[in-house]
């Protein structure tokens, strides 16, 4: 049999790495680029060092923009990994019987999330919305407020929205990795005579520990690629309460058109997340090694 | 030697990989180029004349196919090409690709003022004062139509339209119904909205989510009370933003405020929900643009509306000023086919079309907009306003540096929406725009 020439594995991989370099590569590279230059996406590039990293550094809203997601973050966790846990739990107590609530509960994940955020933003509307009809309709009119444009609420009422719409996806992952604990040793934990609640919390959820953490993963990075609720709901308000880096980044470079700073900002924000992953990846495999050692 | 011998190889797989990822990069490239070949000097050599702008709705752009297609009647050689793009996507990110990009427009939308001085600067614009001061184009237009659009004594923009940003809009009915007269000063405006408030009415309804709303017609009110060369020097940098004057002015804002004047969700919702609490009768007063006419008599059909300007206040701006933009068309410095783009713009500023334009619901700055005897009376009144104003105050996110304009937005805001100081909110917008 005559052997492959060497350059040949690299020839087949070319039309995927073409794509990556479309995709992924090239628009990486240009935006480094761009964060060295002051440019307003229109006329000549004027270099500036690295001026747009320091006034990244130091920008107030910026660096508020931070906080703020790692709150929503914190609220997400709880929200959507926790919410989804829980549901998963629910669904997979009884054997049958719960196919409608696990459609239900995914449907809001199908749905795109601008229009999530506009219903929403109708439920959360201060003169016409639904929560505030429904308190002034039972009497609990003191209680109604203008959710979105409270600095202590608007947060909040975004990380619910982001709850429900996630808490399904989340309980999707946890049923299909409960479903997978052998059967065998639920059913040893039932003889023993542990009761639903325990067995979820002590069986089932330190079987699935591994797909949790993942779950908290997906719910760290994919807090810093939230936008599409933001935008619509709050648009960063009130008064920049709810201003998270991608919803800054936006204004940065499309409003105010300065494509120099708004990709330092991206290439930072590159830089958070790729290292939130190496940290996970890090303490992983040392909890991996201490288990192995143990 | 056999550690020597995986070096190589790591090497020389290092070296292919790098070269495969280069090799992808240039197929990138090259697939993403483009080549635009079209110049000839023969006058009947086929000729595509690209128009870019903000879609302006179907009604409008019927206006412009028309318009094209009696231009290409004239021009066998000709094709107009149109670009109509979302209003938002081209006035961030849409116009820069265009005009950056291979099959650049040779005529394109944008407005008079800062972004106008922009474009100018970063030489993308043509200058076409011999066509408006000896050609056909210069009729259709009297000489007040080019403010804003002069510069270094060139002409350098095709008027189009001109929009009122700011008046305040009042439900008739509701001012009927509580015996309330159009207001005539500022403290007769705070006394109208009390009775207003007493009847459980909102007096003034308006949605700031965006920032531009409040942003404008606050900013109107600051020009009057503080003055408008006060107002250009703080929207030019040229005085910090919490300067003793812009923070005395802003007590305006803080008299709203206090007033219970404005809606409590004012920060809360966006523009389309603060016309909402107007269209429903729920607000009695809506300070917004011109444009509210076409759109309230398509929203709410039975709403008996009338408009009246920024009530005088005591500062030392001029009292009757309005606050408007003008916007046009540009030929592009770049276009090989000026000519055409010239003989193209002065067809749609014909009579013809622009009464046509109008008929589309827009507010044509070309004079045979005026001939006209059927024109909604609230438009042709604020066209009127606009002529006869004492002073036209460009809004800040049109008329200067957009960053600027936002550090202002956001401290009117913050003032409005009471949770900062005049003081506090303006320190703010300075340590934001440089210290």
């Amino acid at each position: 049999m005559r052997a492959h020439r060497w350059f040949t594995p690299y020839l087949l991989v070319l039309p995927a790495m073409a794509l990556f370099a479309f995709a992924i590569l090239g628009p990486v590279l240009a935006t480094g680029v761009f964060s060295f230059y002051e440019w307003d996406g229109f006329g000549a590039f004027t270099s500036v060092g690295i001026d747009n990293y320091l006034r990244a550094f130091s920008d107030p809203v910026f660096r508020a923009s931070f906080v703020h997601v790692a709150i929503y973050i914190l609220l997400t966790i709880v929200l959507e990994v926790g919410a989804g846990l829980l549901l998963a739990g629910m669904v997979t107590s009884r054997p049958r019987g719960t196919g409608f609530f696990r459609v239900a509960f995914f449907i809001p994940v199908m749905l795109p999330l601008v229009v999530v955020a506009v219903v929403w933003g109708f439920v959360y509307n201060p003169d016409f919305g639904l929560i505030n009809g429904v308190l002034e309709a039972v009497g609990l009119g003191t209680l109604a407020n203008v959710w979105l444009g409270d600095t202590r609420t608007a947060l909040i009422s975004v990380s619910i929205v982001s709850g429900w719409v996630f808490a399904g996806f989340f309980m999707a992952i946890f049923y299909a990795a409960i479903n997978q604990i052998p059967t065998e040793i639920v059913e040893a934990a039932r003889i023993d005579g542990a009761s639903e609640i325990q067995t979820f919390w002590r069986v089932k959820v330190p079987m699935i520990r591994n797909v949790i953490e993942i779950a908290i993963l997906l719910a760290v990075t994919g807090g810093f690629q939230s936008f599409d609720l933001f935008f619509v709901l709050t648009n960063g308000g009130p008064y920049g309460a709810t201003e998270i880096p991608t919803t800054y980044l936006v204004k940065v470079v499309f409003r105010n058109q300065n494509v120099g700073y708004g990709s330092a900002m991206a290439m930072i924000m590159t830089a958070t997340v790729l290292a939130m992953g190496a940290v996970y990846l890090w303490v992983r495999k040392r909890a991996d090694v201490d288990g192995g050692t143990a | 030697m056999q550690i020597a011998s995986l070096k190589r190889d790591g090497a020389r797989r290092f070296g292919v990989v790098a070269g495969v990822l280069v090799l992808a990069l240039a197929l990138v490239a090259g697939a993403c180029s483009s080549s635009d070949g079209e110049s000839s000097t023969d006058p009947d050599a086929p000729v595509t004349l690209r128009v870019a702008m903000g879609s302006p709705g179907e009604a409008q752009i019927e206006v412009w196919e028309a318009t094209a297609a009696s231009f290409e009647a004239s021009n066998p050689n000709v094709t107009v090409e149109f670009n109509f793009q979302d209003d938002d996507l081209y006035e961030t990110i849409g116009l820069p690709n265009l005009l950056n990009g291979g099959d650049a427009p040779d005529v394109y939308f944008e407005w008079a003022g800062q972004r106008l001085q922009d474009r100018y600067d970063e030489g993308f614009v043509a200058d076409i004062t011999d066509a408006v001061q000896n050609g056909e184009l210069g009729t259709y237009f009297e000489e007040g139509a080019y403010n804003g659009m002069v510069i270094d004594g060139k002409n350098v923009m095709v008027p189009a339209n001109a929009d009122v940003t700011t008046v305040m809009w009042y439900n008739v009915d509701i001012f009927n119904d509580l015996g309330i007269s159009v207001p005539t000063t500022w403290d007769e405006m705070i006394a109208a909205s009390e009775i207003i408030k007493a009847a459980g009415v909102i007096p003034i309804g308006i949605g700031n989510k965006d920032l531009w709303p409040v942003g404008n017609w606050t900013s109107h009110i600051l020009s009057r009370a503080m003055g408008e060369e006060t107002y250009d020097q703080m929207l030019k940098q040229e005085i910090p933003m919490d300067s003793p004057e812009i923070v005395a002015a802003m007590e305006y804002v803080v008299e709203l405020q206090q007033s219970g004047t404005v809606n409590e969700s004012v920060n809360a919702i966006d523009d389309n929900e603060g016309a909402e609490l107007f269209f429903q009768g729920k607000a009695a007063m809506h300070p917004i643009g011109s444009w509210l006419v076409s759109w309230a008599i398509e929203s709410a059909p039975d709403l008996n509306f009338d408009y009246f300007n920024l009530p005088p206040l005591e500062g030392a701006g001029t009292q009757d000023s309005v606050i408007a933009v003008s916007t046009g068309f540009i030929v592009n410095a770049e276009s090989s086919h000026q000519d055409v783009a010239i003989d193209f713009l002065t067809l749609f500023s014909s009579p013809e079309f622009t009464s046509q334009m109008v008929d589309a619901g827009g507010t044509p700055l070309a004079t045979g907009a005026l001939d006209r005897d059927d024109i909604d009376p609230r438009i042709l009144s604020l066209m009127e306003m606009m002529q006869t104003a004492g002073a036209l105050v460009a809004p800040p996110d049109t008329g200067y540096d957009i960053e600027v304009a936002d550090a202002l937005y956001a401290a009117e805001a913050e003032v409005l929406g009471g949770v900062s100081t005049p003081e506090e909110a303006l320190a703010t917008a300075q340590a934001k725009i440089g210290g």
